[in-house]
């Protein structure tokens, strides 16, 4: 008896053990606490800051219907604007992309005098605010500006209120991002393997394409991605440089603006949702791509 | 392939890492290159392999002068300390990197590669882990993928930078063995950077001690342990016992008296006495001069601490022997020398 009753209670014990073991179905066992609390703190915090507005945004454009959505958002201007918007980002992101990484190439490989100065100046276009960057640049490059004059007298080339005035703004904002990525992931870099590729008997060439660039495209694309994010959202700095002509060089959020003044708001609402949800796409696509590099880059 | 380095002189801003060196790598065999850490040895390795140029010297491979080559140029494998594998390739894209990169003329066919690096492979036993990622495999196994990457170019020379250092006891042990058997075989000229005089004595063909960026001796294993050349070679080699003494007449005073050592002559006036622990023997003596302070019973051997004097001695022997001896510590006993080395203080 006494025997079945304790074989009764361990039996008992067990299964309680395997209920309580098997309830959390996603969690892993760790040694870490506070899972809980936590993960609970995460999610209410996105829900809050992030989600609900995003949430409002995507309620306001849908009181238009799916049609009335579909015709706000595929207006040629709107379409055009969407094309200025993620066009000139993309173009900006990729230049920041190539000198970014040569900055970042040369602040870590290079000593040279005032390399501390010119490495606090990378961080500029973060703190400046965006409205100023903005009026300078298109000081700088209207047609009797330093820079403009001179291009447009020998080359005829017209940078401001020109698609190209957009995207030297866009550039100028998005430079740190590519810097800061890179710079780290290049300092840690061992320079075993780059002698061990010499050794082996590579070209300089092909010691970076085949040694260097691996190792620092994960952080590249990172840097490229951040950049993209920031051009796209982007408004002080470019609608002073932009000229704002519909369907030529006017961006998105300007126009977002301009049909908040119209008091159009599903309207704003609806370009704002059609821009989200690109903007999230391409994202999660450079985010994919990066997770697949790192994979194979594995540590 | 022979290596000759005449007065290699390299600096560190105001630090000298190698003060005018010369050595001669005699072709097809294993040399290591000894010191303590900041002896230049590494230096002089990376020199060799051309990834650090000199201020001053010459360097010749096979007789041809080698300074003015590119490291890519010199036909030189190189294995790093810390093995460098290219982290983001596979075991096979590793060894296949230096076939990969030649010239379009001199490379081989994909196919050709192919059966290179599993040939490579087989050679150091790594054939199955042929897909996998460095991240995935063990220090040893490593070693043994910077090993083959370095030799899939066909090397007149190996060039390896402490190639053990970052392993344990017994992966160690097992691989030096396995480096010297592969070392017979394909009599490849062989230089490699130790601080470990263990893996020096019992790896290499000839040894080279260096101290403070510079040469101390160069011979045999058996030759550097048994005929130190100067009193570094003699610390830097094994245990010994740092004895102050005067030498008056070829007989030199250790503490006050309480020893006396014969030496081979030369030496007058204060010097120092090294002895190695198995040359001490000791003797239990119920009023000997000196104390057993301690016995440490290592594996099969046995160390003994000892005191005569004030001066704190070490003795070695094999644990039978001091079952015959019936020795414990506080017993009281005498020492004497078998063998000493008496150099000018």
């Amino acid at each position: 008896m006494v025997a079945a009753g304790s074989g009764a209670v361990a039996a008992g014990r067990e299964s309680a053990v395997t209920v309580r073991a098997s309830l959390p179905l996603f969690r892993k066992p760790s040694v870490l606490p506070g899972f809980g609390l936590t993960l609970g703190f995460t999610l209410s915090y996105l829900g809050f800051i992030v989600l609900l507005p995003l949430a409002a945004l995507i309620l306001k454009s849908s009181g238009l219907g799916w049609s009335g959505f579909w015709a706000a958002v595929t207006t040629p201007r709107v379409l055009a604007a969407f094309q200025v918007s993620f066009g000139l980002s993309l173009a900006a992101a990729l230049t920041n992309a190539i000198f970014g990484f040569l900055v970042a190439w040369v602040l870590v490989r290079y000593d040279f005098p005032g390399k501390r100065l010119v490495d606090a100046l990378v961080d500029l276009p973060f703190a400046l605010p965006t409205a100023v960057a903005g009026i300078a640049l298109s000081a700088l490059y209207a047609p009797n500006g330093w820079i403009g004059r001179p291009l447009d007298e020998l080359f005829g080339l017209k940078v401001a209120f020109t698609p190209l005035g957009i995207a030297i703004a866009l550039t100028f904002i998005g430079l740190p991002f590519v810097v800061r990525t890179v710079q780290p992931i290049l300092q840690d870099l061992p320079p075993e393997e780059e002698e061990a590729a010499a050794s082996l008997g590579a070209s300089r060439l092909q010691a970076f394409s085949g040694i260097i660039l691996p190792a620092i495209l994960p952080a590249l694309v990172t840097g490229f991605a951040l950049s993209f994010a920031r051009g796209v959202g982007e408004y002080g700095s470019v609608i002073f440089i932009a000229g704002n002509m519909p369907g030529l060089t006017e961006i998105l959020p300007l126009l977002i603006v301009i049909k908040l003044e119209q008091y159009d708001y599903a309207g704003a609402a609806a370009v704002g949702t059609a821009m989200l949800g690109v903007s999230f796409v391409m994202l999660l696509i450079l985010n994919l791509l990066q997770q697949w590099m790192r994979s194979r880059h594995a540590r | 392939m022979a290596i000759q380095v005449s007065g290699i002189t390299k600096r560190f801003n105001d630090f000298t890492a190698l003060d005018s060196v010369d050595l001669e790598v005699r072709s097809g065999e294993l040399l290591a290159l000894l010191g303590p850490s900041g002896s230049g040895k590494t230096t002089l390795l990376r020199i060799m392999a051309g990834l650090e140029s000199p201020d001053a010297g010459g360097l010749l491979l096979n007789g041809e002068e080698a300074l003015g080559l590119k490291p890519r140029d010199r036909q030189v494998g190189f294995v790093f300390q810390h093995y460098a594998l290219f982290r983001h390739m596979s075991v096979f894209e590793n060894v296949a990197f230096g076939l990969k990169v030649r010239p379009r003329g001199q490379r081989p066919s994909s196919a050709e590669i192919r059966r290179r690096v599993a040939e490579l492979l087989e050679l150091v036993q790594l054939s199955p882990f042929a897909g996998r990622y460095p991240a995935q495999l063990s220090g040893g196994q490593r070693q043994r993928v910077a090993l083959a990457r370095a030799l899939a170019i066909e090397p007149k020379v190996l060039l390896l930078d402490e190639p053990f250092g970052a392993l344990d006891a017994k992966v160690r042990k097992e691989l030096r063995r396995w480096l010297r058997k592969l070392h017979d075989d394909i009599h490849i000229t062989s230089v490699f950077v130790t601080h470990d005089q263990e893996e020096a004595l019992e790896l290499a063909d000839r040894v080279v001690v260096m101290n403070q960026g510079r040469i101390e001796q160069i011979g045999t294993p058996a030759e550097v342990y048994d005929h130190p050349a100067s009193a570094f070679v003699y610390e830097f080699l094994g245990q010994v016992n740092r004895l102050d003494c005067t030498v008056e007449g070829g007989i030199a005073h250790v503490g006050g008296g309480a020893l006396a050592i014969a030496t081979d002559g030369g030496v007058q006036g204060p010097a120092v006495a090294y002895v190695r622990p198995h040359d001490l023997g000791v003797t239990p003596a119920a009023g000997g001069p000196a104390r057993i302070s301690g016995i440490h019973v290592v594996g099969p051997d046995a160390r003994i601490d000892i005191d005569l004097a004030g001066l704190a001695l070490e003795a070695e022997m094999d644990r039978e022997r001091l079952a015959t001896l019936g020795i414990v510590a506080g017993d009281r006993c005498s020492v004497h020398i078998d063998r000493a080395r008496v150099f000018a203080r």
